[in-house]
């Protein structure tokens, strides 16, 4: 699966420009250090933070997008570094679990 | 949980939570940090000799070590507070331009910010491991051409850091903005 088809699936709106990567799996944190030390490269991330070190920490370990649950939104700063580093983000009215509930059933694992 | 595939040198070890504590001396206002495996942040303040240290800020962070799996060897990475992006510094400083610069090639550029900095360069050593943090996120990537260059503290970011410019937890709530 790609972030293309995460994106259609769960009917995520888009806040960058959707740059379509193969999707490795997903992880789940608002934290920035513990992604820098538990994410993968290619996972689709899960969280409420907005923060530019977000994306930073999501480039640095090149996450595939990011899904922002309850319908966060990141300051247009952040967007733009995250178009800079070809890293979707999406959001959507979902809690996290509901967001990874849908990936689960899609097949992401 | 470090994604390490066949092919992959270095692997993520002893990964441990913590805080990051920052303190400052009462009388001269110089500032350290250091990194605290407790369950509760330490916020006593103490004496060291005629020095009085006071707890300043924390952060929730997550350190860790990288081994080697050719040779075991396992890099400890106990100095490092956090990384820093270029995109978070000042965009009239050096960092930021060297950081533009790189971009041409698609290099990303970090600098590694350590809790008790020595005065003047930094050691060999402190280099070396920074060679292994290089490695491992490098040989990670899957973006093609992208590359991920860390660099050491030459920019004294330690001295006049900003918490919010280091990628460890800190006011990570400032910027957020609701729907």
């Amino acid at each position: 699966m790609t972030t293309k088809e995460v994106a259609e699936r769960l009917e995520l709106k888009g806040l960058t420009p959707v740059f379509d990567k193969p999707v490795t799996g997903v992880y789940i944190s608002d934290m920035v250090s513990d992604v820098i030390a538990n994410a993968k490269a290619g996972n689709v991330l899960i969280t409420l933070q907005v923060h530019n070190n977000v994306i930073a920490a999501a480039n640095l370990v090149d996450i595939a997008a990011i899904v922002l649950t309850r319908g966060r939104t990141p300051a247009p700063e952040a967007s733009a570094l995250a178009e800079k580093a070809e890293i979707s983000v999406f959001s959507t009215p979902m809690d996290s679990w509901q967001v990874a509930t849908k990936l689960y059933e899609a097949g992401i694992r | 949980m470090d994604g390490a595939r066949p092919g992959h040198r270095y692997r993520m070890v002893n990964i441990r939570s913590g805080y990051v504590i920052v303190e400052h001396e009462v009388h001269s206002r110089a500032m350290r940090s250091y990194f605290s495996p407790e369950g509760v942040p330490p916020i006593e303040e103490y004496r060291e000799g005629p020095q009085i240290w006071k707890f300043t800020g924390q952060a929730q962070t997550v350190h860790f070590d990288l081994m080697d799996s050719e040779t075991g060897v396992v890099t400890r990475f106990d100095d490092l507070m956090g990384l820093v992006s270029y995109t978070a510094c000042r965009q009239d400083g050096d960092i930021y331009r060297l950081g533009e610069l790189a971009q041409e090639q698609r290099i990303w550029l970090y600098v590694a910010v350590t809790h008790r900095p020595s005065d003047g360069p930094p050691r060999a050593e402190w280099i070396e491991k920074l060679r292994v943090l290089n490695r491992y996120f490098n040989e990670r990537l899957q973006t093609p051409n992208k590359k991920i260059l860390i660099l050491p503290d030459y920019f004294g970011l330690h001295a006049e850091f900003n918490h919010g410019q280091i990628m460890a937890d800190f006011e990570l709530t400032a910027m957020e903005v609701e729907a």
